[in-house]
């Protein structure tokens, strides 16, 4: 597929000014059943994406402990992440759906498919493309192997360190598009780096997985706020969200400032002229004279 | 309700916007406050994400700290989602804004825009950035009295330490920096965050063997928890005033309510200024037209004079969407503080030594409470977060590719790069033992970078907002040499591995977009429309050195208030 083709799929909403794209309307018409039955195309690639991001490790297992080994898939990570996609830009333009928020996760995979064939054609992969890999991804259950070799792109193909040097990529693609008369954008595909790596990031190590239906309405969420129900607490420590903790050491100040004051809990720094000390109390800090005519530039304009 | 007619429009309740108001009530002139985005902690609304809600709130009465407790969560994930720009509406996504690259922009919408995620920090500029780098007409000296001001309506005292505080300033004191007591900044050196955050109760101290509940009453002023980022609602049972964090919401919008003279209507998207201009003359401004985000009904209403506070990017944006003059410095001159992070990582025993435990547990204390400043460079400070806005900020993007295509050989940092896969898992799961720094670069306004906008790419509210950055040669030195001293303090603090983002441009704090000097007076009144205001981080001429921006926008919004009330009234 060529690259321009995949980013004005991305940039389909672009479009969405001129109304007589039927295409677009047709797309946005599917969208609100996208969900329910994600394309498997899409639903590979995204497996894929959560299968590099945030891999299953059984060798951290034996080096930190078993906790460490299951990773995003292993908690649907990636059905998520397509439904945060899809729901998470809008124009709020009428015709752009009752909501107006803009599908993002089919083109997003395409663009992924392209960064992909560009990573083999510059033959910058470490290993071989397989066919292998996507059935992999999947469960017998979720669809045929003939089905997902049929569907499966060249992204999910890729080996876990391959699909991120094809992500890597992302930020070189640049592409002019005029929706409108003379007007040129100049874009670049960062925006898919940023959801496929960072946002996908963020919610595998935030509260995400402990919520009954994160799509329902926030008065109604229920989280149990308990590592027992977030897998990537338990990877990281991180005991849950707490109201307050008795964890006070002080305020930083020294003898002869008006910072820290009463009683010395540790000292920072002996050597200093004025020892450095955190003390019980803050004290305040001076409304000083100053004086900028010293001033010099470090590094001039 | 909200009537058709006002002394004063306020377009924006986020930072600045409720100082104007405030200033503006006190004066006794009727203030209409229009904000896109929702009203948290508000009787009148309270399901805000869910139902419209009522129309206008003007008494502090409505105010509510048990409404702020259930919809402030505190959960990161969810929290992040729901303050970040976009619509009231929860099953309505994110209003887009184009920016190049990876990068982001960090806003906010509802009252108290993006001060609801702001870490309370309220230091000054440095002074030499108002005096000495030639983009302001006005003095420092001018400033002061205002942030006299602010500093006491928002509390600023000291920060408190704890453990991850500790660290940075053992790192600082061994790396040979000096301790800075002062508020005007002239030379180099560490000291804790000048915070807009009350002081954490006495007891909290971890020799006070407190095991108590950390509610309101048993706990007052800050409770450590972590969740600046994420709204910070502590004390929870806290009356919506007590609440720690005196994000504008807290500090600013009370009182302005309490003048009896200001009425905020949230879920209110201005799209245009009003303007007559008598033949041949200048424009002056009569109004706005807003839409309601949840009807979609366009109102007028009229006032005698307007005040942009729609923050660095939408009050430009809306500057262009309206029919006004151009200026070639209208959404030009962007700085954002091209920022970076440099993380450490201890071990169990190095923790042990200095600090008395083995971890650092950036999750207890303050976000932001440790700062170094470099006056013509710029400033560090240590953050801390919940694990997945970590993950988002430290590793989740770099300007350089993975950290597993890179040899960083002789470079001050043991790794530098975009983490995923295995070794993003074994990186976090030290996050207890992990301290990060964020580089904050006095990054210079250039017309190049700004705000744009184009009638092909628009949205409900007209042509969206495209932002294009490129920082200067100058604003990466600074940055690499921020950088190589946070890495130095690290490892003087006894870091065992130093990681570098290297993190494309992402906006956190933004401005200089509509510059006094150069869009707007000394008075912030725009050179080519009468009785239009710029009462935001827009207006600044300059990013204020590096510090963190809120203190000197809000002074900027005093200041600018009391000029309204001297010209106009």
């Amino acid at each position: 597929m060529k690259l321009a083709t995949a980013w004005r799929s991305l940039l389909r909403w672009v479009d969405a000014f001129r109304r007589a794209l039927t295409s677009l309307v047709e797309l946005l018409a599917e969208g609100f059943g996208f969900r329910a039955d994600v394309d498997v195309h899409t639903m590979v690639t995204f497996r894929a994406v959560a299968d590099a991001v945030l891999p299953e490790t059984p060798g951290l297992g034996a080096e930190l402990g078993a906790e460490h080994v299951p990773g995003g898939v292993a908690i649907d990570l990636d059905e998520f992440v397509v439904t945060y996609v899809n729901d998470g830009f809008q124009l709020g333009l009428p015709y752009v759906g009752p909501l107006g928020n803009v599908p993002l996760a089919d083109p997003i995979a395409q663009v992924l498919d392209a960064a992909a064939l560009r990573l083999i054609d510059r033959g910058e992969h470490a290993s071989e493309p397989s066919d292998d890999r996507p059935v992999s991804l999947l469960d017998p259950g979720e669809a045929s192997p003939r089905e997902i070799r049929s569907a499966a792109g060249a992204f999910s193909k890729l080996s876990r360190r391959d699909r991120l040097r094809a992500i890597g990529l992302l930020d070189e693609f640049e592409f002019t598009v005029s929706p409108v008369g003379d007007d040129l954008f100049e874009f670049d595909a960062g925006l898919v780096g940023q959801l496929v790596i960072g946002f996908t990031e963020m919610i595998y190590y935030s509260e995400w997985q402990g919520y009954d239906e994160f799509t329902c309405p926030p008065s109604e969420r229920v989280h149990p706020n308990d590592p027992a129900a977030v897998q990537s607490w338990r990877q990281t420590g991180f005991p849950g969200f707490a109201n307050g903790y008795a964890a006070l050491r002080g305020y930083v100040g020294t003898d002869h400032g008006p910072l820290g004051d009463g009683p010395v809990w540790t000292t920072i720094d002996a050597d200093a002229t004025a020892p450095v000390r955190l003390a019980r109390e803050s004290g305040s800090f001076r409304e000083n004279d100053y004086d900028t005519s010293g001033y010099e530039e470090p590094y001039p304009e | 309700m909200v009537a058709d007619r006002y002394d004063v429009v306020v377009v924006g309740a986020g930072g600045d916007g409720p100082v104007a108001a405030w200033k503006l009530g006190e004066a006794g002139l009727s203030v209409l406050v229009l904000e896109a985005g929702p009203f948290y902690g508000n009787e009148q609304w309270p399901k805000p994400n869910e139902e419209p809600g009522g129309e206008a709130s003007s008494s502090a009465s409505d105010l509510s700290g048990d409404l702020l407790d259930e919809q402030f969560t505190a959960r990161e994930f969810e929290m992040v989602t729901k303050l970040l720009f976009g619509p009231a509406d929860h099953e309505r996504g994110f209003w887009f804004r184009k920016f190049p690259g990876d990068g982001a922009i960090l806003q906010c919408a509802g009252v108290g825009g993006t001060t609801l995620h702001y870490t309370g920090c309220h230091p000054r500029a440095y002074p030499a950035s108002i005096d000495e780098q030639g983009h302001w007409p006005i003095d420092y000296a001018d400033l002061v009295p205002y942030y006299r001001e602010i500093e006491a309506m928002c509390e600023v005292t000291p920060a408190p330490v704890t453990a991850k505080e500790e660290l940075f300033f053992r790192g600082a004191a061994a790396a040979g920096w000096d301790l800075l007591d002062g508020l005007n900044v002239t030379d180099p050196g560490y000291r804790p965050q000048p915070n807009a955050i009350r002081q954490p109760d006495p007891k909290l101290h971890v020799d006070a063997g407190y095991d108590g509940a950390f509610t309101y009453p048993d706990v007052e002023g800050d409770t450590l928890a972590l969740g600046d980022i994420a709204g910070n609602p502590h004390p929870r049972g806290a009356p919506y005033e007590e609440k720690a964090k005196r994000a504008s919401n807290v500090s600013f919008v009370p009182a302005a309510l309490q003048t009896d003279s200001v009425t905020i209507r949230p879920n209110a998207f201005v799209t245009d200024v009003l303007t007559e201009t008598p033949l041949g003359d200048t424009p002056t401004a009569t109004g706005v037209r807003f839409r309601d985000t949840w009807s979609g009904r366009t109102e007028i209403v009229d006032a005698e004079v307007v005040v942009l506070a729609a923050g660095a990017i939408e009050t430009p944006r809306l500057w262009l969407n309206a029919d006004l003059p151009a200026n070639e410095w209208v959404g030009r001159g962007l700085t954002i503080h091209f920022g970076d992070n440099v993380m450490g990582l201890w071990d169990a025993d190095d923790l042990e030594e200095r600090l008395g435990k083995e971890t650092v547990d950036q999750h207890e204390g303050q976000d932001i409470a440790a700062r170094f400043d470099y006056p013509g460079l710029g400033m560090l400070q240590t953050v801390g977060t919940a694990p997945g806005i970590g993950a988002i900020l430290g590793f989740g993007a770099s300007a350089s590719g993975f950290a597993f295509q890179n040899d960083p050989a002789d470079a001050p940092w043991d790794s530098t790069g975009r983490l995923a896969g295995t070794d993003l898992k074994r990186l976090l799961a030290d996050y207890r033992r992990m301290l990060q720094v964020l580089v904050v670069t006095d990054d210079r306004p250039h017309r190049r970078n700004g705000v744009t906008v184009s009638p092909a790419l628009s949205d409900e509210h007209g042509p969206i907002p495209l932002v294009n950055f490129e920082p200067s040669e100058g604003d990466r030195k600074r940055r690499d040499e921020l950088a190589e001293i946070a890495a130095e303090i690290l490892r003087e603090a006894g870091a065992a591995h130093v990681h570098r983002s290297d993190s494309p441009p992402t906006a956190l704090h933004v401005h200089s977009t509509m510059r006094m000097g150069k869009v707007v007076d000394e008075a912030c009144e725009a050179y080519d429309v009468e009785r239009l205001f710029v009462a935001d981080h827009s207006a600044l001429a300059n990013g204020v050195g590096g510090a963190n921006p809120t203190n000197t926008g809000q002074a900027l919004a005093a200041r600018t208030a009391d000029r309204i009330v001297d010209r106009h009234f």
